[in-house]
């Protein structure tokens, strides 16, 4: 098989020697949604040694637009991402070692992941699970590559632990109602930028070429022609929890998650945020009614109708789900319109 | 004199890519409230900034002719 990749061992930054280091390389990728079915597809075919994928939602119509993995038949089979991911990568290539977990990225499953992986890359629509996945990554020393899109705005920024800021050196908090692909679109185009820069990353760190790792944070805006490119020297907080010298790895304990219960005798789950803070329903409602949501509130409180089930957003943030007992899929709705 | 730069769902609130303001001697996390005051502008202190294409901290200080960027941090994947 070596004709297969002629063309990446020809390249200079990678030659022969790096490809046998991609060869014997695990990357973990955290969701299967836009980013993660791009971001596996490319290593797939780079022949990364092992790929592991993990997704806790199924295929849904609104997903084909720019989810390259999946097919009709998968949406009409409502088949598990995971599961219609691994199918298809191991389609791809067949000398890639993939698994496949249906299930939520939680802090405990992470740490319990990590093990033996060399690379990370986040592919999730929330930052509950980023920052989980950045105090595995300090905990653990693995690097990884933050990135994220909404619109026609994407972002991304390598992490390398003892290195780089992490990324809660950056946000010192979990940001509630970040913009998401539910309530501010998305194009295809932002998804493959975004993809780029996290697999080309990921490239030089699987070959172990460090040097050529960039150190800047990109953001940029396809259809407003803006591409910037951050410095990032100052930006490490001595003080910082989760890279800091005294470090707690606040995004590991179960106090700073979002909780979910399934209400006693009800078919409803109520999510309570891991930050407190006030929520503008107003300013979503406006989103989600442009959307075609299906929306009625009052001062304290927004109802939201949903394929199958029904959301009423309080304004502290806590939700109530109405319609499933399923803890998994109300959070991923949740998280769906709430970031 | 500063330019303001701003991304993503900001430019829309503000309504325009830039604002030209007086900012110099204030600190970053001064001039977020002052423009979340001003354009109802949602969770400034989440917000990233930086100045003259470099990672601010809250507390910075602004000088004249610096040139802030305020990008919010997206979370869609």
């Amino acid at each position: 098989m070596n004709e297969r990749y002629s063309r990446q061992i020809l390249f200079p930054g990678i030659g022969k020697e790096g490809q046998a280091k991609i060869s014997s390389k695990h990357v973990l990728i955290i969701g299967a949604g836009a980013l993660g079915s791009g971001s596996s597809e490319i290593l797939a075919r780079a022949g990364v040694g092992k790929i592991t994928i993990i997704d806790r939602d199924y295929v849904e119509a609104s997903n084909l637009q720019r989810q390259q993995l999946y097919t009709e038949e998968d949406v009409v089979e409502k088949l598990p991402k995971a599961a219609a991911a691994e199918k298809r990568l191991r389609a791809i290539n067949s000398d890639v070692e993939v698994r496949a977990i249906i299930g939520d990225a939680t802090p405990e499953l992470l740490e319990e992941l990590a093990a033996g992986v060399d690379v990370m890359i986040d592919a999730t629509d929330n930052f509950e699970t980023r920052m989980a996945m950045n105090d595995v990554a300090q905990k653990y020393n693995l690097p990884w590559i933050y990135g994220a899109c909404v619109g026609s705005f994407g972002m991304t920024f390598s992490i390398i632990p003892g290195k780089t800021p992490c990324l809660n050196c950056l946000l010192r908090a979990i940001p509630l109602q970040g913009m998401t692909c539910d309530t501010g679109g998305i194009i295809s185009p932002t998804v493959q930028m975004v993809i780029a820069h996290q697999t080309a990353e990921a490239l030089k760190m699987l070959a172990e070429d460090w040097e050529a790792v960039r150190t800047s944070f990109v953001s940029f805006d396809l259809w407003r022609n803006q591409y910037t490119s951050l410095k990032m020297s100052k930006a490490k907080f001595a003080g910082c929890l989760s890279c800091g010298e005294e470090r707690t790895y606040p995004y590991l304990d179960h106090e700073n998650m979002t909780k979910t219960t399934v209400l006693c005798g009800r078919d409803t789950v109520q999510i309570r945020p891991s930050a407190a803070g006030k929520i503008s329903l107003e300013r979503l409602a406006g989103q989600l009614s442009s959307l075609g949501y299906a929306v009625k509130g009052n001062p304290y409180l927004l109802s939201v109708e949903m394929e199958a089930e029904r959301m009423v957003i309080f304004q502290d943030g806590r939700a109530l789900i109405h319609g499933t007992k399923d803890l998994t899929h109300a959070k991923s709705i949740y998280q769906r319109i709430l970031g | 004199m500063n330019k303001v730069l701003f991304f993503a769902h900001l430019r829309d609130a503000v309504g325009s890519e830039f604002l030209s303001l007086d900012a110099s001697g204030k600190t970053v996390a001064e001039l977020k409230a002052d423009l979340a005051a001003t354009y109802e502008l949602p969770r400034m202190e989440t917000v990233m900034t930086a100045i003259n294409e470099e990672f601010a901290s809250n507390d910075e200080v602004i000088g004249d002719g610096d040139e802030i960027a305020f990008i919010p941090p997206v979370s869609g994947g």
